[in-house]
């Protein structure tokens, strides 16, 4: 079934563009090492030039190199962006899988919960939450830590996951008591058990490569407004917060970090939908029925 | 009917006021006081310190902080003159009574904080949302009925483009294109303004007003057309290769009133429990939008009292919030429920 | 009808600067509000209120030598009036000061510890009352903040923080408050009955709330705003730029650029505590002046417009004769040698061997922080002094801080205030024209370690500093200079605050305004009354 789904994907022509594009845009940021110009030292004789063959996306405020700042800055907000995901499978995953498994008191808790969660006002939140762990001495949670700013965002980011994962185990939890799966016959159950189940894991697997650009979105935004990376570290949000100041007279400083931050949610949504189309459990069982 | 909506309020009421003892803890240990560098001066003085903690009344603990917060300080003796003597009652009525206390950097009573911003995000957000479905609606129905044509793909590929731009970043970009490289050819002014809600000192125009409203909705909306028109498209060619579609077909209904009729209204269904989802934007406004335009709403001034700690006026702002959202989550499941008739939750 | 536009950008949050503190307050409040005293752009305190300023010399000021307290008697001018036809007498201000020193309902202000009482004469008469010798005394019923309050319509009972008139003012100055609306604007127009003759010139100020930088100068240059003040270097350039604005700047700065070191080890509140492995050093102190290029920091972040100050005594009139100290990196690389800090593993980070304040090994390794509200050009000034560090072999991490996390209390948690920091870049400065206290005593006097009582969060502690300090407070300048001369010479020589440059202090009047003038000891409002629209 993996190659079949590995054909789908191959068919959805956005998500191939994406795939090329998101590649491109790592690896570039991996080698950002390769760079001569150092993303932290200044320069300031060179402040605020404008794009050109040295430096071709610019210098900033203190003459650095914005394309270096970029690269750099995108290795800083992409590593959130994975981050994030790791955070919410790792919360979202369990707490579904109890609400959904067992059932009763213990998954009305934990819907509350999710709803609860859903319902703070989630802006609002990460600010005061990156404030808080900003300055309290926390194991694994120093001041202007990646980590930091990728729990935050985590903490409410995990309840769709969640919810996804709950439904699956509540089928099997339905499955286990149908009698209908006995009157089904071995063979069908057999099927059931080992398409429709795993394509249950097809939405999460969808929702966790989207919530990596819904993750870098957030990290920029935060780091816009103040509360996330802080500079002189690049993130491609606080290069934005940067610019702002010198938006009329040197407006690269804003094209760039915002081109590259569109390249990457864009390329992440369409493989989003591509792996949506190929794990789509209609089609998949209605070529099933073709057999 | 009715027993539902009673069980989900009653539930709501509890899930509140969780949340609200959440909100406390947060707003509280957040680091940093309203008492810092009281000024530009920066005087301190343990005196001044204590008088001003009694008068902002956190010298108590936090609990009965939050029960004061709650419930009010009327019923109770305090010590308002820092003699180590409860002789006095308080004055606080508590937000049960509907006084949310006071803002620590104005004095102003939160309510006519909040009241002041409340009108413009409300106004902003509004048209926002209207702007939204009156572009979205169209835009999904089509590209659903008329699946793969050049618009729905043009239409597509614009709301993977509307997703993936981040919100302030075309805020900037609106900003340099409109005010700062497009001039009006008529009066050699910005095409459009950088910010505010009018133009101050002219009488009310309509124009300016326009003028004023142009970019920021656009800012706050392609986002939301993006995802509404692509989430309608979908709803509605699930709904269209459904049976019951089919059958209404076959019964010799033109097939354009077929679509409009019955897809239309059904896939209409999720899409307004979305919608419900995102009303408390109405309320709580979208803190890029009125950062980068200068719009004086409750986005800013969230922003505000958080930088300066401004605990009463951040609580009051939370749970007004948080209570908005709970509200229209629960007026969403009644919808969905109301709307669908073959969901009907026991 | 001739009327003056100024622009800011938020509201101000009411009349009284004494509660809230933006500036914006005093600014408003000058426009309708008199104080006894005022002080000038050059530092002359000059009289309002009152008549003449008491001195030793004009009998306005006794001292008793023996207990060391004085009397001060001020007399009132008896032609100012309330709009509404009140006159304003020695009752208003004892009214006034009562109000602010209310312990339930008042704050806190300058002088409260000093003053005993007030005591009324007659009606345009009244005596204060020292324990000891203030040396503010001129300013003590004045300056950017303070103003008279009418008894007969300020209802106290409110408290002198939460009253009506603080939003609903009945003005004695040169205008009137027409109208407020929120978020929007203030009109105010002449008051007929002020007491300078033919002034104010102007019949209507309008304040305009325009949140936005880049339309504040839009509206200059249109010239449809007549006043923008507190102009940042990139503004005051560009508005300098324009034909029909002039920039005025103050005959001298307030707020200077410092870094301010803890001298003890981080955490520790008691400057006899545990030293500061690193900055417990004078030699490393020394070393870090000598290595942050204030010049280049001035002319590329801030434009050129800030001075370099190495001494709290650099404006009039205190002003120190202390050598300017010498940008020399490579100098700083030596007196760390020599301090005992060398890099042997060639990584660029020095470490201790033999130094005489750590463990051997120990990294060269510190926080640099600063606050983020000022702007982007102390954040940029912020990451050049980080690097400069870090060129003579400082391990340097930048940590930009909310200033009400940076400066809260002791029990919330202010970092400074419990020590919780290493070194610390920002501005500030001391209002009036007076240091001693607001300056002198608050950061560098030993008591003023203490948490919650002072800003020597250095936790500095030098007993000669300390004993010339008290001699300070006198009312014999020549005595005093001399003092504060001395003092200088013990800050240059142990560093407790390293300064560097002072900010920008400007602002922006179009042409057709008449005599507007900057000035760092008030707001630029502070000569309304003066003022003149020339069509």
């Amino acid at each position: 079934m993996g190659r079949l789904v590995w054909r789908r994907f191959r068919r959805h022509p956005g998500a191939l563009v994406g795939s090329v594009v998101l590649l491109i845009i790592i690896v570039s940021c991996l080698l950002a090492f390769l760079s001569p110009y150092d993303p932290l030292k200044s320069d300031i004789t060179n402040r605020l030039q404008p794009p050109s063959l040295e430096h071709p996306f610019g210098t900033d405020a203190l003459g650095r190199d914005l394309l270096t700042r970029v690269l750099y800055g995108g290795r800083i907000s992409l590593l959130v962006g994975f981050m994030v995901v790791v955070i919410t499978l790792l919360i979202g995953v369990p707490v579904g899988a109890i609400a959904g498994y067992y059932g009763g008191w213990v998954d009305d808790m934990l819907m509350r919960l999710i709803d609860s969660a859903l319902a703070l006002p989630s802006l609002m939140v990460l600010i005061l939450l990156s404030a808080i762990l900003r300055e309290i001495d926390v194991p694994f949670l120093q001041r202007n830590n990646v980590f930091t700013i990728a729990f935050v965002i985590g903490i409410l980011s995990w309840m769709t996951i969640a919810r996804l994962v709950r439904a699956i185990f509540l089928t099997l939890r339905e499955m286990e008591y149908a009698t209908a799966a006995r009157a089904l016959g071995a063979s069908n159950y057999r099927i059931i058990a080992s398409e429709i189940l795993p394509n249950g894991f097809g939405p999460i697997i969808v929702e966790s490569t989207l919530e990596i650009g819904w993750a870098i979105m957030e990290e920029s935004g935060l780091s816009f407004l103040g509360f996330g990376i802080q500079p002189p570290t690049p993130s491609w949000g606080n290069l934005l917060n940067d610019a702002v100041e010198h938006l009329v007279k040197h407006p690269w400083l804003a094209i760039f970090p915002g081109i590259f931050i569109f390249l990457t949610i864009i390329s992440v949504n369409y493989i989003g939908d591509g792996l949506r189309d190929a794990l789509d459990p209609y089609k998949i069982l209605r070529q099933i029925d073709e057999i | 009917m009715l027993n539902y909506i009673i069980r989900r309020l009653l539930q709501a009421i509890p899930m509140l006021f969780l949340l609200s003892v959440l909100l406390f803890a947060l707003v509280n240990v957040v680091p940093g006081g309203p008492l810092a560098g009281y000024g530009r001066t920066r005087r301190i003085n343990p005196e001044k310190i204590e008088q001003l903690k009694r008068q902002f009344g956190l010298d108590k603990p936090l609990p009965v902080q939050y029960l004061v917060w709650l419930a009010g300080n009327d019923w109770m003796r305090i010590d308002a003159d820092g003699d180590g003597v409860a002789e006095s009652y308080g004055e606080r009525r508590g937000i049960l009574r509907g006084d949310f206390g006071f803002s620590f950097r104005s004095r102003k009573p939160v309510m006519e904080e909040i009241g002041d911003r409340f009108k413009n995000t409300v106004y902003l957000m509004s048209i926002t949302l209207l702007v939204v479905a009156l572009i979205a609606i169209p835009i999904g129905v089509i590209s659903a009925i008329k699946q793969y044509s050049w618009f729905d793909i043009t239409a597509t590929t614009l709301s993977f483009m509307g997703q993936a731009i981040p919100e302030f970043w075309l805020g900037l970009i609106l900003v340099l294109i409109f005010y700062t490289w497009l001039d009006n050819p008529v009066t050699g002014e910005s095409l459009l303004p950088a910010g505010g809600m009018y133009t101050l000192g002219v009488d009310f125009s309509l124009l300016d007003r326009v003028r004023h409203l142009i970019l920021p909705v656009t800012m706050g909306m392609v986002g939301w057309v993006a995802w509404y028109s692509r989430f309608l498209r979908s709803s509605m060619l699930e709904v269209i290769h459904q049976d019951y579609v089919r059958t209404a077909r076959a019964k010799g209904q033109i097939e354009r009133k077929v679509m409009l009729n019955h897809a239309l209204k059904n896939a209409l269904i999720p899409l307004v429990t979305l919608f419900a989802l995102d009303f408390p934007y109405i309320f709580t406004g979208s803190i890029y939008v009125e950062l980068i335009f200068s719009w004086p709403g409750m986005g800013r001034l969230f922003y505000d009292a958080a930088v300066h700690r401004d605990y009463p006026l951040l609580m009051g702002i939370l749970v007004i919030s948080a209570a908005f959202i709970i509200i229209c989550n629960l007026l969403a499941d009644l919808a969905y429920a109301y709307l669908d008739p073959r969901v009907r939750y026991d | 009808m001739t009327s003056a536009v100024i622009v800011i950008p938020q509201d101000p949050l009411g009349f009284n600067g004494l509660v809230a503190d933006t500036g914006y307050e005093a600014m408003v409040g000058e426009l309708v509000m008199l104080a006894v005293s005022e002080i000038d752009p050059d530092g002359n305190v000059y009289p309002e209120l009152a008549v003449e300023i008491p001195t030793i010399e004009n009998g306005g000021v006794v001292m008793d030598e023996d207990a060391w307290t004085m009397d001060v008697t001020w007399k009132l001018r008896d032609d100012v009036y309330w709009a509404d036809g009140e006159q304003v007498t020695a009752d208003d201000l004892i009214f006034t000061w009562e109000a602010i020193t209310d312990p339930e309902m008042g704050i806190w202000v300058d002088g409260v510890d000093y003053t005993d009482s007030l005591e009324k004469v007659d009606d345009f008469t009244f005596i204060v009352h020292y324990n000891t010798v203030y040396t503010s005394y001129q300013t003590q019923f004045g300056g950017e903040n303070f103003n008279v309050y009418p008894e007969h319509y300020c209802d106290p009972s409110q408290g002198f923080t939460a009253w009506d008139c603080n939003r609903q003012p009945l003005s004695d100055g040169p205008f009137i408050l027409d109208e407020w609306v929120t978020g929007n604007y203030l009109t105010f127009s002449r008051n007929e009955n002020y007491f300078e003759d033919g002034k104010p010139y102007i019949d209507q100020i309008i304040v305009r709330i325009v949140p936005e930088q880049s339309v504040r100068k839009t509206m200059m240059a249109e010239g449809d705003a007549d006043m923008n003040m507190w102009l940042s270097e990139a503004e005051a350039q560009e508005l300098s730029e324009l034909g029909n604005v002039y920039v005025s700047n103050a005959p001298s700065e307030r707020w200077v650029f410092r870094l301010i070191p803890n001298l003890v080890e981080r955490g520790t509140t008691d400057p006899a505590g545990p030293v500061h492995p690193v900055l417990g050093d004078v030699q490393v102190r020394k070393a870090i002046r000598a290595s942050v290029d204030s010049d280049t920091i001035i002319n590329s972040v801030f434009l050129g417009y800030p001075k370099p100050v190495w001494t709290e005594f650099f404006r009039p009139p205190y002003i120190c004769d202390i050598p300017r100290p010498e940008y020399n990196p490579e100098a700083a690389k030596a007196m760390l040698e020599d301090a005992g800090w060398s890099d042997t593993d060639s990584d660029g980070v020095r470490e201790c061997h033999g130094c005489s304040t750590a463990e051997e090994g120990t990294l060269m390794e510190i926080e640099l922080m600063t606050y983020g509200e000022y702007g982007e050009e102390l954040e940029l000034a912020h990451q050049l002094v980080g690097e400069m560090l870090g060129d003579i072999g400082f391990k340097i991490n930048l940590s930009v801080i909310e200033g009400s996390v940076l400066w809260a209390d002791y029990e919330s948690g202010g970092l400074e205030q419990t020590g919780d920091f290493d070194l610390n870049l920002y501005d500030d400065g001391y209002p009036g024209i007076d240091p001693t206290d607001n300056q002198l005593w608050y950061y560098y006097y030993s008591a003023a370690a203490e948490p919650d009582y002072g800003w020597n969060v250095g936790r500095w502690s030098n007993a000669d500093f300390d004993a010339l300090l008290d001699e300070a407070y006198t009312l014999d300048e020549e005595y005093r200079k001399d003092l504060f001369c001395q003092m200088a010479e013990i800050m240059d020589a142990e560093l407790p605050q390293i300064l560097l440059w002072s900010a920008i202090a400007a602002d922006a009047f179009s042409t057709q305004l008449e005599g507007g003038q900057s000035t760092t000891n008030d707001l630029p409002t502070w000569n309304v009354a003066d003022w003149k629209i020339t069509q």
